[in-house]
């Protein structure tokens, strides 16, 4: 769409600020925090929100990627994220080694990704619904097995030993935790953006009937997008656990609202509103960074909430105006 | 010339409008007078939903002049046209799907008590309107997502009429209609012709210009190239005033030598649908198949493609006995099916040309399940070039694309694959001339490469216009095969409808 000589440029301004409205967005706010906290900008505040804030939302808010692009959506996300850290913590509380620990985790996220999967593709129900069902049962599960919801704390001993090699080692002095961080993100990148089946995502989420139409096997890829979706969303409760050395009952319910947000706070990076790795991953530092901000200029944390509810509509507001103001 | 005298309800001229480079219109006239019909034609992008948005007050002109009742408007707005009695009727339904037939026909008129609104009010009235308008009864309370879609055209029509419309603006009302829903929905715009109301009337479909019309407006590059009378100019001239070009080209003529058979049907039965087909398609031949709504045609074209499993018969394909259950075998198989609805089966709007062109054949462009850009973006850009698609770039989203050129986007998903069989289900409707001889064109292609082509259509025109010979179902069975010279439009008709003698007229 073109448009006349004499205001081109203010359009072309315009254009660019929807398109980089993010990235603007979180310039603006590194320099409003750097001047307003001394100790933001310090190196040891920024390993902490990296290794705290970043890393665990990251990984849940990139299976939501994948989900989000092939046009659904799962809210069961919390559930994996609780179901693999309380049988990961509950095996290690029996004395089983780390690896079993962990490969029941990650198991118990599988079954939450399969039977979300079924409840999609062989009963028909939309993913909006079927992933909420899900919840609900994930959480009265918790409930049910931990009396009621008692957390299980690990703190000492043979088990603290294991969550300390996940969560307290690095390589060549980056934690271990931002090494998986690393590779899930290089991965679902690879994934998503360029092979086969994340075409196929696309496509999915693009227009459905097309989808079919081309001879797409629709109801086993979406099958795999849950599955995928609900396994990163386990490695994150691995991570969880082993970082805070305990299982608290539905503690990953947090990350519900927060990795959608980062999601979609992406999704404006790009022309035609498509998820994507960076942009998620971009959503996701902006999140985090604004909480670390107000936490150190003082704000309470029920006020945090309300600053980041400004800003993701800020963001969105600012982009979605701009973008039609420059069509 | 009698209709020249006729009061004109709106004016329009030298309208012109650019957008950037492009100009869209250029010094265009429109004169729509009290009492007739006029239809507008032209291919898309010659400028007439241009011109109407101008007049819908959606879009503003950068010169000319309007007058509507004889009075000279100087800004326009979708509001302050309405209040001038000047009506739309869109193609895409606006009505919302859950609200009655009476909040549909009074929607922003409700009828009430300050800020309460009477339902009951409401429903007697609409009921009264369509009633006396068009002798339609519904139940009281009836919503809107339960009625045909004819119905709610009629629904729509009612509510410009309950606002005193005295233009009628109709864009492509047929396109969703069977054939009887078209007849009355010709028999009712008489009725407002009759009363005195100015209806303008946009279709592709020159077969409905040609039964309904009183003038005709051809607009060409964003101009009016001039108003004729359908009854005195013949539909190939009307055409050839569209496209600037000979009409004898609108059926390119091929010479192939058919192959062996690829494509071979026997017994082929669905209960509820159809019984005992059994044809089959050579290398190189393009079969038509014909029949009216629930004839079983459209049903033999969905087991072809695996949409629908067949419950008994063969289908065969270069002598391989298919089971086709899902579209995903049918792909798998050599099977290419270009739908009949486009954008919710054909194309992703959403998506690149790219990633449609390669979205069914990624395998071939792809190592460990990643996809190797190069390859694929090669094979891309030399569909791009051999159908000529028009497309700034092949990364550009098919949503920017013309009909036409989405449509062909969906063929060359199916190149891209080295499909063997094409079922091509009512490839060029809603398409406009230029783009339907485009596709006719690549048909021959195809065909030319050795193709078996089945085209499923209900525009006998083109049947015979393209296809070698043509297979009409009636009430689930093949009521006849024809090719040479007793194919022709009518001998396709009268199997169609089961008998020789029929009044209806030609099926649009």
């Amino acid at each position: 769409m073109s448009v006349s000589a004499n205001d081109s440029s203010k359009m072309n301004l315009r254009a660019f600020l929807a398109k980089y409205s993010v990235l603007i967005a979180f310039a603006a706010i590194v320099i409003f925090f750097a001047v307003a906290s001394p100790t933001f900008l310090t190196p040891a505040n920024l390993f902490n929100v990296l290794v705290n804030n970043v890393v665990m939302l990251a990984i849940v808010a990139l299976g939501l990627t994948i989900v989000i692009s092939s046009g659904g959506i799962d809210l069961s996300v919390g559930v994996s994220v609780d179901m693999a850290s309380m049988v990961f913590v509950m095996l290690l509380a029996t004395g089983y080694g780390g690896v079993v620990g962990v490969g029941g985790g990650l198991g118990a996220a599988l079954i939450v990704g399969i039977l979300n999967a079924i409840l999609i593709t062989r009963l028909n129900i939309s993913p909006f619904l079927a992933t909420l069902g899900v919840l609900f049962i994930g959480q009265s599960t918790q409930q049910l097995a931990t009396s009621g919801g008692q957390p299980i704390y690990l703190t000492s001993g043979y088990a603290a030993d294991q969550f300390n090699a996940i969560a307290r080692t690095d390589l060549f002095g980056v934690p271990t935790p931002v090494i998986v961080l690393v590779v899930v993100a290089v991965a679902v990148h690879v994934l998503l953006h360029r092979s086969v089946f994340g075409r196929y995502v696309q496509a999915m989420g693009a227009q459905p009937g097309v989808a079919w139409y081309s001879g797409i096997r629709v109801p086993r890829e979406l099958s795999m997008v849950h599955v995928l979706c609900a396994l990163l969303a386990g490695v994150t409760g691995i991570l969880l656990s082993a970082t805070v050395k305990s299982y608290v009952p539905l503690s990953g319910n947090a990350f519900l609202l927060d990795a959608i947000g980062a999601t979609f706070i992406g999704t404006t990076l790009s022309r035609e509103r498509k998820p994507s790795v960076i942009g998620t991953l971009l959503g996701v530092l902006l999140l985090a960074i604004v909480k670390n901000g107000l936490l150190l200029v003082g704000w309470n944390f029920y006020w945090q909430q309300v600053g980041i509810g400004v800003l993701v509509f800020l963001v969105l507001a600012a982009s979605f105006g701009l973008r039609r103001a420059s069509h | 010339m009698q209709t020249a005298k006729r009061e004109i309800a709106v004016s329009m001229t030298d309208i012109s409008k650019r957008f950037g480079p492009v100009r869209a219109l250029e010094n265009a006239n429109l004169q729509i007078a009290r009492g007739s019909i006029l239809g507008l034609v032209g291919q898309n992008g010659a400028g007439k939903s241009t011109i109407i948005k101008v007049l819908a007050g959606i879009i503003k002109p950068d010169s000319g002049t309007i007058v509507i009742n004889g009075e000279t408007v100087t800004s326009l707005s979708p509001a302050s046209v309405e209040k001038l009695g000047v009506h739309f009727i869109h193609q895409d339904r606006l009505l919302v799907p859950t609200a009655t037939v009476g909040e549909a026909v009074f929607l922003g008129h409700e009828i009430g008590f300050g800020p309460f609104v009477s339902r009951r009010a409401m429903e007697r009235k609409a009921a009264d309107l369509l009633k006396r308008f068009f002798g339609m009864e519904l139940p009281a309370g009836t919503l809107v997502k339960d009625l045909t879609t004819a119905q709610q055209k009629v629904v729509q029509i009612t509510r410009a009429l309950a606002q005193k419309a005295s233009v009628l603006v109709l864009d492509e009302p047929t396109a969703a209609l069977v054939k009887r829903e078209v007849d009355s929905l010709f028999d009712v715009l008489r009725r407002l012709r009759d009363d005195g109301i100015a209806v303008v009337f946009i279709s592709h479909y020159m077969q409905e210009i040609e039964k309904l019309c009183d003038r005709v407006t051809v607009m060409r590059n964003g101009t009016d190239v001039g108003t004729v009378d359908p009854r005195e100019t013949s539909i190939d001239a009307i055409i050839s005033m569209m496209i600037a070009r000979d009409v004898g080209e609108m059926f390119p003529k091929r010479s192939v030598t058919l192959g062996a058979p690829v494509l071979e049907v026997a017994n082929l039965r669905l209960g509820g649908g159809f019984e005992n087909i059994g044809f089959n398609v050579r290398a190189g031949e393009i079969v038509g198949l014909t029949g009216l709504l629930g004839s079983g045609a459209k049903e033999i074209v969905q087991c072809l493609f695996g949409l629908k499993t067949a419950d008994g018969g063969s289908i065969t394909v270069e002598g391989k006995q298919l089971a086709l259950s899902t579209p995903v075998k049918a792909v798998r198989d050599g099977i290419a099916m270009l739908p009949e609805d486009r954008r919710a089966h054909g194309v992703a709007l959403g998506l690149s040309v790219r990633e449609n062109i390669s979205l069914a054949s990624l395998r071939r462009y792809s190592k460990s399940g990643l996809v190797i850009l190069n390859s694929e973006n090669q094979a891309v850009d030399g569909l791009i070039k051999e159908l000529s698609i028009k497309t700034p770039h092949r990364d550009a989203l098919v949503r920017e694309l013309s009909g036409g050129n989405q449509q062909k986007v969906a063929i060359a998903k199916w190149l891209s694959c080295q499909s063997r069989v094409y079922v091509l289900d009512e490839p060029t409707v809603a398409v406009d001339v230029g783009a339907k001889v485009e596709i006719y064109n690549l048909l021959n292609r195809l065909s030319g490469e050795g193709a078996a082509i089945l085209l499923l259509s209900s525009d006998l025109l083109e049947l015979v216009g393209v296809c070698d010979r043509v297979l009409v179902v009636y009430r689930g069975r093949l009521a006849g095969t024809f090719s040479g010279p007793s194919m022709n439009s009518d001998s396709l008709l009268a199997a169609s409808s089961g008998a020789r003698s029929n009044a209806d007229g030609m099926a649009a």
